[in-house]
């Protein structure tokens, strides 16, 4: 892999000196410390020996593997794909969790899954149906988030009193005024066209306490896909994912009013790290009644996200199942409380 | 042992032969009731509604009774009430019962409950049944009101002292309705999270250390002060609550102008 620093001054690349750890411009001149150099002006890309890219010509998909691997699969479509071309110059991935689920593990915790199923046809549980299993790494951005937000809001504060026969409500109005920095860590957006973005965001969360700097050998074994998106293109994706999450906050910094009444919100919100980053997922192809089902694994924790089949009769049964018993329950309730059952 | 359970035994059928004399002498004992001094009834009507009276009456241990009149001089439907039935209670030594009076003349309807119907049939039970009756009673059906006094307050003397009878949650629709809303919105809720959940939060990638407020102001404005009058309890509708006969004997109950 090949690792660029471009000079934050005018963009050239820096030399690297690996004794004193300090990067120097060869164009302007700037120094600069590599531990506390921003990660937006570090480039990594493939070396031209240790990647190929697959291009899937059935369904379109562009897969990456190890140099050494000669011929696969498509992950996605499963039919196998022979051409390959040498990465050069492409933009490697910064970060990657590892798969820390086995293949056995994963058959094992999906079996599990399937078996748990509360609503699923009971041939779906018993039935071992998996035709395949596929093992990728899917890309994703992952953006630190910096952000102020000012808002305005009027407040009231109610209480009752009463005085002899008269019951006073006072309501006290107030100005509210918030200013605040913001700051997220690592927010994810799958960068993959293929990828169902509902899906992959019912996948996380990862421990991002296993997150490593990306190596080749990681790949060993498993197919990665190339991102089909920018950290440009998606950003817009992440903001809209972490507005909830900033109003959440803040209405968490005005508290002991009895309404509140936002007047103006001022959001700003800009990237101040983008991680290109792979991460674990088992991709499950699961046959049932002549249907192809897929879901999709969490590499890392098991979680299991996909559409499974539902059973009318299932539904129907546990629908008939609460309903009567909730309304056994209300009986018994008025009966011990009223003493009558009808 | 074996006495220990003989007498329990013994305890408990002696037990059994009084509940079920007692119940036997509440409508045994009694052959009339209803005194239709007003002649707002027929012949088969008077027929009809002793019917009823008496199989209802039986179940309770209290006489549900009907009393007319046509008296443009009496001032208070009450005492006349009143006085009908302390001498009713010591002709036929029973002293519970439920007692529809009204007054043809003046206009006036008074329910009471004496005995163990002034708790199973309060003051509140007692505005309920006159809310029902009240139709019936501008109709000038008579006979009907009294039937649904008696089916009504029997119902109403099923439930536990003190409930209100009426409360929306003793209705059978509204139960089934919430069986029926819980039952749906739980399996819903299944099928829609039969796909994998959304678990991450507003705190999963928030970074504390770096989130802060840096500006804060609350700011009093002004007040507003809306005053409204402590609500009365009320006695229910126009009904002057229940009080005693001039016998003694005191009663809950409720009266209107029909
Ligand atoms: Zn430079
Ligand atoms: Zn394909």
């Amino acid at each position: 892999m090949v690792i660029q620093y471009k000079c934050p001054n005018c963009g050239s690349d820096m030399a690297f000196d690996s004794e004193s750890g300090h990067l120097s411009c060869p164009s302007c001149g700037r120094q600069d410390d590599i531990e506390t150099f921003p990660e937006t002006n570090i480039l990594r890309k493939f070396d031209p020996e240790e990647a190929k890219e697959y291009h899937c010509e059935n369904c379109g998909a562009v897969i990456l593997t190890e140099a050494e691997t000669t011929a696969t699969h498509c992950s996605f479509c499963g039919a196998p794909v022979l051409l390959a071309d040498r990465l050069t110059g492409d933009l490697a991935p910064a970060k990657v969790i590892p798969f820390t689920i086995s293949k056995d593990e994963a058959v094992a915790a999906f079996r599990k899954w399937t078996k748990n199923g509360r609503l699923t046809p009971p041939g779906f549980a018993s039935g071992d149906r998996i035709k395949k299993m596929t093992g990728m790494y899917v890309p994703f951005w992952l953006y630190d988030i910096d952000g102020k937000a000012d808002v305005a809001a009027l407040a009231t504060r109610v209480r009752n009193y009463t005085r002899g026969d008269t019951i006073y409500t006072e309501t006290d109005f107030y100005d509210v005024r918030r200013e605040m920095d913001l700051s997220y860590l690592k927010v994810p957006a799958d960068a993959s066209e293929k990828m169902d973005d509902e899906l992959m965001d019912k996948l996380e969360p990862y421990d991002y306490g296993e997150l490593k700097d990306f190596r080749m050998p990681y790949l060993a074994g498993y197919l990665a896909e190339k991102y089909d998106y920018d950290d440009e293109a998606l950003f817009s994706r992440v903001e809209s994912k972490i507005i909830p999450y900033i109003d959440s906050y803040i209405s968490s910094t005005i508290a002991g009013y009895s309404t509140v009444s936002y007047t103006n919100k001022q959001i700003q919100a800009h990237k101040k790290n983008v991680y290109y980053t792979l991460f674990p997922v088992w991709m499950v192809y699961y046959d049932f009644e002549n249907k192809e089902h897929t879901f999709a694994m969490n590499g890392q924790t098991g979680k299991v996200v996909g559409k499974p089949p539902i059973s009318a009769f299932k539904v129907a049964a546990w629908f008939t199942g609460i309903a009567a018993s909730a309304f056994a329950v209300l009986k018994v309730i008025s009966f011990a409380v009223g003493g009558v059952l009808w | 042992m074996r006495d220990f359970q003989s007498k329990w035994l013994m305890t408990l059928y002696f037990l059994l032969i009084f509940i079920g004399i007692g119940g036997v002498s509440a409508s045994a004992a009694v052959d009339q009731r209803v005194y239709d001094n007003a002649n707002l009834l027929s012949d088969s009507e008077i027929a009809e509604l002793e019917a009823v009276a008496a199989e209802h009456s039986g179940r309770h241990g209290t006489d549900f009774l009907f009393l007319t009149s046509e008296d443009p001089e009496a001032f208070d439907v009450v005492d006349y009430m009143g006085d009908f039935f302390d001498a009713w209670a010591a002709e036929n030594g029973q002293e519970n019962a439920v007692l529809l009076t009204m007054n043809i003349a003046t206009r006036d309807v008074y329910l009471a409950g004496f005995g163990t119907a002034e708790t199973t049939l309060d003051n509140q039970r007692v505005n309920l049944v006159l809310d029902r009756i009240l139709p019936e009673m501008q109709r000038g059906d008579y006979a009907g009101a009294f039937r649904e006094t008696v089916t009504t307050a029997s119902r109403y003397m099923e439930f536990r002292p003190g409930v209100n009878p009426e409360s929306i949650f003793f209705k059978n629709w509204f139960q089934l309705a919430v069986a029926l809303l819980l039952g749906g919105g739980i399996v819903g809720f299944m099928v829609y999270n039969s796909g994998g959940r959304v678990t991450t939060t507003a705190s999963t990638y928030f970074d504390g250390d770096n989130s802060r407020v840096t500006g804060k102001l609350d700011q009093f404005r002004n007040k507003t002060i809306s005053r409204r009058k402590v609500p009365k309890k009320s006695g229910g509708g126009g009904g002057f609550g229940g009080g005693s006969t001039g016998g003694g004997r005191s009663f809950s109950g409720g009266g209107r102008k029909f």
